[in-house]
């Protein structure tokens, strides 16, 4: 099954989040801040990754343009969870490569819809 | 003038004398006088030197005014008038006396000024006071994040304990109930369902023997009872041979009779009927023979019915009732059945519903990350609002007036290091912290008292 990646500076979230992936099968990897995401993603292929807008060392929308300037990372599908609704910040996130927007708190059962549908 | 300064100082030379004499005089006195004679002495030598001190400061200041009259001895009225003009001057410098108007204008103003100063010391003192209890917000704000953070922490962990040990009990349990799938295929029952099942079938295939042999039995009897039919069959043949031996026998006796009314002619039939008689006999003899051996076999073949009777009704009885229970039990077996039947349905019902609260469970826990962004949101404005504070307050008091409340003045160095750096979780403002927090914590005691 799929990696996943979960990237947010909250360790209940991501533990929500691994425990609603993992019951369904895919396989989930923690990152606290887009810095040790960056690191993580270079030293293993992932195929999603989940992240936070909202972080210390590095942001969610600064990780994602780390990531599309990588080239094992140019389509991979980024999806931005955060509490941010307004639409500045969205249209940051869409500008800087990601391939969804999520606002919190997330429904168990939306989120695997759209990484299954992400996920192909 | 060495010459009139010593004449002007004669009350130095006075009280140098005094003194001079008292000195002189002093060994050949007693105590007491020698004490009170100092006294007076110096009472003197201290009027004199006022004295002399005033008189010369007089004599200077006549001097000076003399200075100045001297040197314009012959004033025009021109000169007189603007000299005059410049005493009033500075005599204005000297004594001011403004007009009643001036005096309550610059009342006014001092007033105004007063309360201006008065409202600017509030705002500074208003400023200081938030800055003090922004500091405590701050910090309460980031204790409530770490707390509310350990508590998510543990909630989430325990949750995925317990989701993961409910799937364990109701996977245990449905193999138990249900069976692996390849359980079934190798002969012996792993579920309780198979079990049920292949139960069922042996006792009920037993059963079905049992009654079969009730049934040859039964069939048996039956051979048996035609058997019996036979042997009475032929007891009643042997009652009409010997009958018929009879008969014979009585034939040849009047054949014989015959034979001897006839006299010698009748020899060779008497003969005839002789043997006749005696072949007779011989079926009678061979019937009793036939008779006992009928006997026998009746006798025997009454006991073998007896027995199979007896045997086949109890076997039979027996059947039955071992039928009626093994009924009975497989009843209770569909019965047990379909409660695991129920019981797995129940198991999936319950896992279903789990699913639901696991839902609402992972929507809820995100509460803290949410929180925690929100209060931390709620910082930024407070620090903005702080720093504009505290810069006004510096501004303010850098206008010379005197606006800070005397308070701990400590406390504004503090509040200077803090402006400075950008987030304030520095030590320094721990002191300050502690004294605040010590009116209001929490309590130190034990966690559960009775009284």
């Amino acid at each position: 099954m799929a990696t996943i990646m979960t990237v947010d500076d909250t360790a209940s979230m991501r533990q929500m989040i691994s425990f609603t992936l993992g019951s369904v099968g895919y396989d989930v990897i923690q990152a606290v801040d887009g810095a040790e995401a960056l690191k993580l993603a270079q030293d293993r292929k992932v195929d999603l990754v989940i992240a936070d807008v909202n972080m210390p060392n590095m942001d969610g929308i600064t990780l994602v343009k780390s990531l599309r300037a990588l080239d094992t990372y140019k389509f991979t599908p980024i999806l931005m969870l955060t509490t941010e609704s307004q639409a500045g910040k969205r249209d940051q996130g869409k500008s800087a490569g990601a391939t969804g927007w999520i606002v919190k708190p997330f429904n168990p059962e939306q989120l695997v819809n759209v990484v299954r549908k992400v996920l192909g | 003038m060495n010459l009139a300064s010593l004449s002007n100082r004669w009350w130095m030379w006075a009280a140098i004398a005094a003194i001079g004499s008292w000195l002189w005089s002093l060994p050949s006195l007693p105590l007491v006088v020698a004490v009170g004679s100092g006294c007076t002495t110096l009472i003197v030598v201290v009027l004199l030197i006022g004295h002399g001190v005033t008189l010369q400061r007089m004599q200077q200041a006549a001097a000076s005014y003399d200075d100045a009259g001297d040197n314009d001895e012959l004033l025009t009225a021109a000169e007189a008038e603007s000299e005059i003009e410049a005493l009033l001057e500075k005599s204005n410098d000297i004594v001011p006396i403004p007009p009643v108007d001036q005096m309550l204008q610059t009342m006014e103003a001092d007033n105004h000024r007063r309360r201006l100063e008065d409202l600017l010391r509030r705002w500074v003192d208003v400023a200081h006071r938030y800055s003090e209890a922004a500091l405590v917000l701050r910090k309460e704000i980031h204790g409530v994040v770490h707390h509310t953070e350990q508590a998510a922490n543990t909630i989430s962990s325990s949750f995925q304990a317990v989701i993961n040990k409910a799937t364990l009990q109701a996977r245990e349990a449905m193999e138990l109930l249900e069976g692996t799938q390849g359980g079934a295929t190798s002969g012996a029952p792993q579920s309780l369902t198979d079990f049920i099942r292949v139960s069922d079938e042996r006792l009920t295939k037993m059963a079905d023997e049992v009654v079969r042999v009730a049934d040859l039995s039964v069939q048996m009897v039956q051979e048996l009872d035609g058997v019996q039919t036979r042997t009475q069959a032929i007891d009643g043949f042997l009652l009409d041979v010997e009958k018929l031996a009879d008969q014979t026998s009585l034939l040849a006796l009047n054949a014989d009779i015959e034979a001897a009314r006839v006299g010698e002619f009748g020899r060779g039939f008497s003969v005839v009927a002789q043997e006749v008689r005696r072949l007779s006999q011989r079926s009678h003899e061979f019937s009793d023979r036939i008779r006992q051996h009928l006997k026998a076999v009746k006798v025997g073949l009454n006991k073998t019915y007896g027995d199979m009777r007896n045997l086949s009704a109890a076997d039979m009885e027996h059947a039955l009732k071992i039928k009626e229970d093994v009924i009975a039990l497989t009843r209770s077996l569909e019965g047990k059945n379909r409660e695991v039947a129920e019981t797995v349905g129940r198991i999936n019902t319950i896992s279903r519903e789990i699913a639901q609260d696991v839902h609402n469970v992972v929507v809820s826990l995100q509460f803290h990350d949410i929180t925690s962004q929100k209060l931390k949101g709620m910082l930024e404005p407070m620090d903005d609002l702080r720093r504009m504070l505290f810069h006004l307050m510096q501004e303010t008091m850098a206008t010379g007036k005197n606006l800070l409340p005397l308070k701990e003045g400590s406390t504004m160095s503090k509040a200077d290091e803090k402006s400075a750096g950008v987030s304030a979780d520095a030590g320094s403002d721990d002191a300050v912290l502690r004294k605040l927090r010590a009116v209001g914590s929490s309590s130190s005691g034990p966690s559960v008292e009775l009284f």
